[in-house]
């Protein structure tokens, strides 16, 4: 198994940081130009909640990205320090008249996370919130 | 002046040139910034971006917020297909829709 790690302070200069490494991740993965495009997308908007919404903002708390890659599973666990989360809302998230209206111009984040990896699991807990991403080589049978 | 976007005005028509290659978090706020100064047809050309995630389409909505209440035609060119796949994810292409280069020459030709 490849492994790589990366610890980042929570400013979103430093998300840069970690798409860049997604990218060489993805190509050593093998995966093609658009699912690299599709990698850098999920990990950017995953890495930016725990920014956010884990550690809100606080520069002294790190998030914590772990690329792993085993046979055909490349596995993504971006961690925070933030107090936890009760519920991740992955639910179909567009852009409408109502949205609009109301200024309610973000929170799509998830929803794109949900449509570009292949798996998706959240765990949350006083210590911290792990999300973790799953993109398969081939198609999963 | 941004120097995150580059304006080039003929006519009813500006062209909004983004010119960092990535529309995130970072650059989100001075790209929205240029939302205060629309033309009636303001266009977001996208030919320099690599990137764009749900920070930046935020601050592209504020486009689409500003261009709605003052009746104006917003339009995005040059956007990758990679980009287009993600702007019909989330429904940015009902309020934002492509145009072509060649489409702008007859307002070009006009001023």
């Amino acid at each position: 198994m490849d492994r790589v790690e990366l610890n980042i302070p929570s400013n979103p200069i430093f998300e840069r940081v970690v798409r860049a490494s997604a990218a060489e991740v993805g190509s050593a993965f093998g995966f093609s130009e658009e699912r690299i495009e599709d990698l850098k997308l999920a990990i950017s908007e995953a890495v930016n909640n725990a920014i956010d919404h884990g550690n809100r903002g606080e520069a002294g708390k790190l998030v914590a990205v772990v690329f792993e890659i085993d046979g055909e599973k490349l596995e993504i666990r971006i961690s925070d320090q933030g107090p936890g989360v009760e519920r991740i809302d992955v639910t179909r998230r567009v852009v409408d008249e109502a949205n609009l209206e109301a200024g309610e111009l973000r929170g799509f984040g998830m929803y794109l996370i949900s449509e570009l990896v292949d798996d998706l699991e959240v765990s949350s807990s006083h210590r911290g919130t792990i999300l973790t991403l799953r993109l398969y080589r081939r198609e999963q049978p | 002046m941004s120097d995150i976007i580059r304006r080039e005005e003929f006519g009813e028509v500006a062209i909004l040139h983004v010119t960092t290659t990535s529309v995130d978090a970072i650059s989100a706020a001075a790209i929205a910034a240029e939302c205060q100064d629309m033309r009636p047809i303001t266009v977001l050309d996208f030919s320099e971006v690599s990137f764009i995630n749900s920070a930046g389409i935020s601050a592209l909505l504020k486009f689409v917020v500003s261009a709605r209440k003052s009746g104006y035609k917003l339009f995005a060119m040059h956007v990758s297909p990679h980009h287009q796949k993600i702007f019909k994810m989330v429904e940015m292409s009902r309020f934002m829709p492509t145009i072509e280069e060649r489409d702008l020459a007859e307002y070009r030709i006009a001023s």
